[in-house]
């Protein structure tokens, strides 16, 4: 049997098939202005047997298709713990949501938090940040990691921030060490959340953000230990979901 | 195999928000003559308004709609209940507050506090200074000064009368009327709950203002209709769903998206710990007391808000719900700015957890519905930990 796991996010959908107990394959894209025309097209190809959706589209393809849906959390529980079965925590910051989750030895839910609605500390904040200083996104992380010292950003808020920002730019601060505060204020507040339910090791990072170095490099001197990267962080709630019907 | 019952209200409001019955009650009673006075908090005393023949009436606290007409004056980064219930005052869209001839208020909070201010430019406006250290010797004595200064007032504002005697009885009555609407609530207890919140709140909503002798026949009537459906066999919701107690700050209206979206994702509510949910109606006035005051202030200081310091209340009276309700989660709702709550969720959730061994997710939010997503996933989540 193959089975499908979708998860379709507010910036990108991730879909992962397994079979036997092995991922066979994994594809991503972009997500547009209409979700399930991105799911269809991303499913256009694939064989499957079985399909889970997980993310904030899994509702709107589950009324098309008629699927199975999970909520993130556990997808995310769930595909940590088949990527690293020593995870113990995940912190997981995609497009609008950041949560940490615990789990228990046996790899069951404990207990999780999540940024409230507003998306102060998201990959989207990033991408804002990263315009408001005139980067290319992928750039982003390396000009923060080049800067010597960081400038200090207080707000939170995406937009508050992005003001912020822009003060900060005509005080003459170099952008790079505004770019280093920006990164190291998400970072802290990561590690707010993660120690509100666990910081036990071993310590998974899932999400877009994940391909951050900047973020990977401060969350970890910020905890004080090292954190695990999965081969592929923004594939770990498909992969999960996938394997709830192994 | 689904079986039909029959709504615990059959009246022209069934279907209705709850609140359409209670202005219906009060309507009526405008109509006799009866005087009204606007309340906003289950610290309201409302023996004391039964023993004057004043009907209260709850104002309007809880549409999103009238935010942002209050956001014209008050800060954006308030608790949305008191926005909306000053946004209802200016566009004068609160049909209670329109039957009110005068407003009472607790200062259970700085928000309310600085609303009571400009409710007091429009309708003559009573404030009572609630003592928030209920452990303390001096905060019972306080407390009974403030009601007898409320009945003063009263009397003034409406020209009424209430003798020892007249408190007496009116605390007997209401003491009665608390105890069936707990037994109704209490048929959320049943291993199979054969009641949910929209009847819930339909009980509550029309049970505050009314007072005991004007509605016992249809309360002992809802507890027959609920006993039936015990005897037939009837669950609210699927057979076996999750067992969820709310707790926290007041939730309805708009705010109610949290109970839809528990109820959508396959859990049945079974307790409201809330000021519109078992709380008004939890504990009882010591009856036949020389000082029936005195008897009146007790009772509302132990109601456990988290306005209170230490609130040690909360923790007691959630315990006994856990026991009585059995749930499998606890869910704490926050309204937005509330920081008692807000703060006092930490304590709550490790109680939760750690002593009672149950999942437990605090939601933060307002009346938007800008969040349903975000608190759809949270939900999910802890409903597929139980």
């Amino acid at each position: 049997m193959r089975h499908a796991g979708i998860d379709i996010g507010s910036r990108t959908v991730k879909l992962a098939v397994v079979e036997n107990g092995s991922v066979i394959e994994l594809k991503k894209t972009i997500n547009s202005h209409n979700p399930l025309v991105t799911c269809q097209e991303i499913l256009a190809d694939v064989r499957f047997d079985t399909l889970t959706a997980t993310g904030y589209g899994r509702h709107l393809l589950k009324n098309y298709l008629n699927c199975n849906v999970v909520s993130e959390i556990k997808a995310f529980a769930v595909g940590a713990k088949k990527i690293s079965c020593e995870c113990r925590t995940v912190l997981d910051i995609g497009g609008q949501d950041t949560k940490a989750i615990s789990l228990d030895e046996s790899g069951r839910l404990n207990r999780f938090e999540m940024n409230d609605k507003c998306a102060a500390g998201t990959g989207r904040f990033l991408e804002i940040m990263a315009a408001a200083l005139g980067y290319r996104f992928e750039d982003f992380a390396s000009e923060a990691l080049s800067a010597g010292k960081a400038e200090s950003i207080n707000n939170t808020c995406t937009v508050f921030a992005e003001s912020e920002v822009i003060s900060l730019v005509t005080q003459g601060i170099p952008r790079n060490e505004i770019s280093l505060g920006i990164h190291k204020s998400i970072a802290q507040r990561a590690v707010n959340l993660l120690k509100r339910v666990s910081v036990e090791r071993e310590i998974l990072f899932a999400g877009g953000v994940a391909l951050n170095r900047c973020m990977i490099e401060l969350i970890e001197k910020e905890l004080g230990c090292r954190i695990t990267i999965p081969e592929d962080p923004q594939m770990v709630g498909a992969i999960g979901c996938a394997f709830l019907n192994e | 195999m689904t079986i039909k019952t029959e709504p615990i209200f059959n009246d022209s409001f069934t279907g209705e928000p709850p609140a359409k019955r209670a202005v219906g009650y009060i309507q009526g009673k405008r109509e006799k003559g009866k005087h009204v006075a606007g309340i906003y908090c289950g610290y309201a005393p409302v023996e004391l308004l039964y023993a004057m023949d004043i009907v209260p009436a709850v104002l309007c606290a809880f549409a999103n709609a009238t935010i942002e007409e209050a956001e014209s004056v008050l800060p954006a980064n308030l608790c949305p209940l008191i926005k909306s219930s000053y946004g209802f005052i200016s566009k004068d869209t609160c049909p209670f507050y329109s039957f009110s001839e005068a407003v009472i208020g607790e200062t259970t909070c700085d928000g309310k506090k600085k609303m009571f201010e400009l409710i007091s430019e429009k309708k003559p406006m009573h404030v009572m200074d609630l003592p928030q250290l209920p452990d303390e010797a001096e905060a019972l004595n306080n407390w009974t000064v403030m009601i007898t200064k409320l009945q003063s007032f009263l009397e003034k504002t409406f020209d009424v009368k209430a003798t020892t005697e007249d408190i007496r009885k009116a605390i007997t009555e209401n003491n009665k009327k608390n105890d069936l609407v707990t037994k109704i609530l209490e048929f959320g207890a049943l291993p199979s709950p054969v009641i949910g919140w929209t009847e819930m709140h339909d009980v509550i909503f029309l049970a505050t203002p009314a007072r005991g002798n004007d509605i016992y026949t249809t309360l002992e009537g809802i507890i027959a209709k609920l006993e039936d459906r015990v005897k037939q066999g009837y669950v609210h919701g699927a057979k076996g769903s999750p067992r969820i107690l709310v707790t926290g700050c007041p939730t309805a209206g708009d705010a109610a998206k949290v109970f839809k979206i528990i109820e959508e994702t396959g859990g049945v509510i079974v307790a409201i710990d809330s000021c519109v949910g078992l709380k008004p109606f939890a504990e009882k006035v010591e009856e036949g007391t020389a000082d029936p005051i005195r008897s009146i202030a007790e009772r509302y200081l132990k109601i456990p808000c988290a306005c209170m310091t230490p609130n040690n209340g909360r923790i007691a009276e959630l315990d006994k719900l856990i026991d009585k309700y059995k749930p499998d989660a606890v869910i704490d709702i926050v309204l937005q700015a509330c920081h008692g709550y807000n703060i006092e969720s930490y304590k709550t959730g490790e109680h939760v957890m750690k002593k009672r061994n149950l999942p437990f997710l605090k939601v933060v939010t307002d009346y938007s519905q800008g969040d349903t997503g975000q608190i759809k996933t949270r939900i999910e989540a802890l409903l597929e930990s139980i």
